[in-house]
């Protein structure tokens, strides 16, 4: 091989290095030398392990593909580089929306999130106390971090090869079929399982030290004592988890109102309309609403279904302990079959008392 | 109906009639319906147990587990209507119409028949009751003797009679949620809710732990009693159960002579 072949064979494998690399996001600092590594990892100073690996085939498929590293690290311009800050969401990223040929960025999400029950400011503008515990993005859209695309109720996740034909029949170049298609259907779907999503409001609403500064019921034990959450427990896809009932129906899903709020999904005028959305209790009447969701069995806030509950567990109860007891004794019985206190004579004739009364029998 | 021999015999064995093909094949729908209610419906009560989603993937999942549980609990509904009928056709015949053409049909005699009717508790099981636990505690050698129906009989009898108003119209409004919401209030579904779930609790334990204690675990059923597919009792059986109703047919039979002492369990007794 001469100079000539050699400096050719390195170009082809730069080139392919190189553009194997573009075909997602344009690594220009060239991270992943580093976050390629699945060990990247460290301790951090409150004693959390962080881990830093960036898996490339969740992230080539995920909605951020081709936004660069620093579009949302903008922190970061050299390398090796400082601990970087958290992320702010509500930045402006270098893609431009096609749309409006804006720079896009987060912001009408996060100011959606800020009217909503979530937000860190009152009315009057004023921080709400213990506002470090309300969420902000990333609080909820966490793991994994770079899903591909997921579910909808009953619908299987993935690009549909028959679908995305119809788009390729034109955009041959490159992936910019696959990516608009999963950037448009993957707002369609719904990126968690309703179970998957539970887990995702019981990170705070079942904390008891979040409830208990927040003045909250335990709204998720309620919930999964419901038929709603007893299905959705046990994987179905067509049952409503928390957001189905506390968004309005084609709402904003950040826009989660409290209940005094008059155009809350759930505030007390509100619930019927709820209730019967399409694909739900459509055929329900209005009164349908006094059904009460997050019971929880408190003898103030609940006495009929307290005493419910006393009542059948009282029974329940009564019941077995008294079959249970003379089950015990008689197997034990069984052990000494003769022996008594006082002992009987043996006869074979009955006295009337032990016959009764005569009768017929039914058939 | 005919009326059934309440003495056979079969290759010199002696065997008591106790149930007719009528009612046994009404005990085949009733156990199969309950059965298939309960492993369609304990795992959507405990979803959070390790057993409850293998079973009810099992069972059919989210889709078809429901379907089995409503299908299987109308048939449950139907047989109970059905029975209901049924023991209140037999009645009348057997004994109202009878004392109807005998001229003696009074309201006092109409209760009399009601009262003294197979199943219907009555003074003897009183006696029963408290017998047995003097046995129990060892307070006498005797063990109870029961008629053609014990008291434990009686009340296996009737707890699908408590049961079932509770729990088939509670299941039946949960399940017609939307359609019954016009006409009542959502705070029913709570609680039907409660009424449905905590009963069946109930029903389940008792079936699971007393009912097939009766009939299977006891040491001298097990592994199962045959009484329910062959409508017969055998003697020793009979001893052990009915001794009471054994005396009285045997003597009826004219074999007094023959009538065993009683036992309790495996043991015969050293008097």
């Amino acid at each position: 091989m001469n100079i000539q072949q050699t400096g050719v064979f390195w170009i082809i494998i730069f080139c392919l290095f190189v553009l194997g690399q573009t075909a997602n996001a344009k690594d220009e600092l060239n991270c992943t030398m580093c976050h390629k590594h699945r060990g990247l990892s460290r301790i951090d100073e409150n004693g959390k392990f962080r881990l830093f690996y960036i898996n490339q085939d969740l992230f080539s498929s995920s909605p951020h593909r081709r936004n660069r590293c620093s579009d949302c690290h903008t922190d970061i311009d050299r390398i090796p580089h400082k601990p970087a800050k958290k992320v702010d969401c509500t930045q402006e990223c270098h893609i431009t929306e096609p749309s409006g040929k804006k720079k896009f960025s987060h912001k009408t999400i996060a100011k959606t999130l800020s009217e909503s029950v979530h937000g860190r400011y009152k009315w009057d503008g004023t921080l709400k106390s213990h506002q470090q515990d309300l969420p902000g993005c990333k609080d909820c859209h966490d793991q994994p971090l770079y899903r591909p695309l997921s579910f909808y109720k009953g619908e299987s996740p993935g690009i549909s090869k028959r679908g995305i034909s119809r788009c390729k029949s034109c955009h041959k170049t490159g992936d910019f079929a696959e990516s608009f298609y999963e950037h448009i259907t993957s707002r369609l779907h719904k990126s968690r399982s309703p179970r998957e999503l539970v887990k995702v409001c019981a990170k705070c609403h079942g904390d008891e030290e979040i409830r208990k500064r927040h003045e909250l019921d335990d709204v998720i034990t309620s919930y999964k004592e419901t038929f709603h959450g007893k299905m959705v427990e046990l994987g179905s896809e067509r049952t409503p988890d928390c957001l189905d009932c506390h968004i309005v129906y084609g709402e904003n899903v950040h826009l989660i109102e409290s209940q005094t709020v008059a155009t809350s999904a759930i505030y007390q005028n509100n619930l019927a309309t709820t209730c019967r959305t399409a694909e739900c209790h459509e055929k329900a009447g209005p009164q349908l609403a006094s059904f009460q969701t997050h019971v929880t069995y408190s003898r103030e806030k609940y006495p009929v279904q307290f005493y419910m509950l006393i009542f059948f567990k009282g029974l329940l109860a009564l019941v077995m302990y008294f079959f249970l007891a003379l089950i015990f004794l008689e197997l034990l019985r069984r052990l000494f079959p003769c022996f008594s206190w006082n002992k009987e004579e043996y006869h074979a004739a009955l006295d009337h008392q032990e016959i009764g009364h005569d009768k017929a029998t039914d058939e | 109906m005919h009326k059934f021999e309440k003495l056979v015999f079969r290759d010199g064995e002696k065997f008591y009639y106790r149930f007719s093909i009528h009612q046994r094949v009404q005990h085949i729908f009733l156990f199969t319906s309950v059965i298939l209610l309960a492993l369609t419906g304990f795992p959507l009560r405990h979803p959070e147990e390790a057993w409850s989603k293998p079973l009810y993937e099992f069972m059919g999942g989210t889709e078809i587990a429901p379907m089995i549980h409503r299908l299987a609990g109308s048939v449950l509904l139907i047989l109970f209507v059905y029975h209901t009928i049924y023991w209140i056709v037999l009645f009348m015949k057997n004994r109202i119409l009878p004392l109807k053409r005998e001229g003696k049909l009074t309201i006092r005699s109409f209760f009399h028949q009601v009262l003294s009717m197979e199943m219907i508790p009555n003074k003897k099981d009183l006696y029963d009751i408290i017998h047995l636990w003097k046995y129990l505690l060892y307070f006498t050698n005797r063990p109870p003797r029961h008629e053609r129906m014990s008291w434990r009989e009686k009340f296996d009898y009737f707890a699908p009679y408590w049961g079932i108003p509770i729990l088939g119209p509670a299941g039946f409004v949960l399940w017609w949620r939307d359609e019954f919401s016009h006409i009542m209030p959502g705070f029913v579904l709570n609680i039907a809710y409660i009424m449905h779930t905590d009963e069946a609790l109930l029903a389940v334990l008792f079936l699971f732990f007393v009912h097939w204690y009766n009939v299977h675990y006891a040491p001298e059923k097990f592994p199962a009693a045959t009484v329910w597919l062959t409508g017969y009792l055998t003697e020793d059986e009979m001893i052990h159960e009915h001794y009471a109703e054994y005396v009285k047919v045997m003597i009826e039979h004219g074999l007094e002579e023959e009538i065993k002492p009683q036992h309790f369990g495996g043991a015969t007794y050293q008097w």
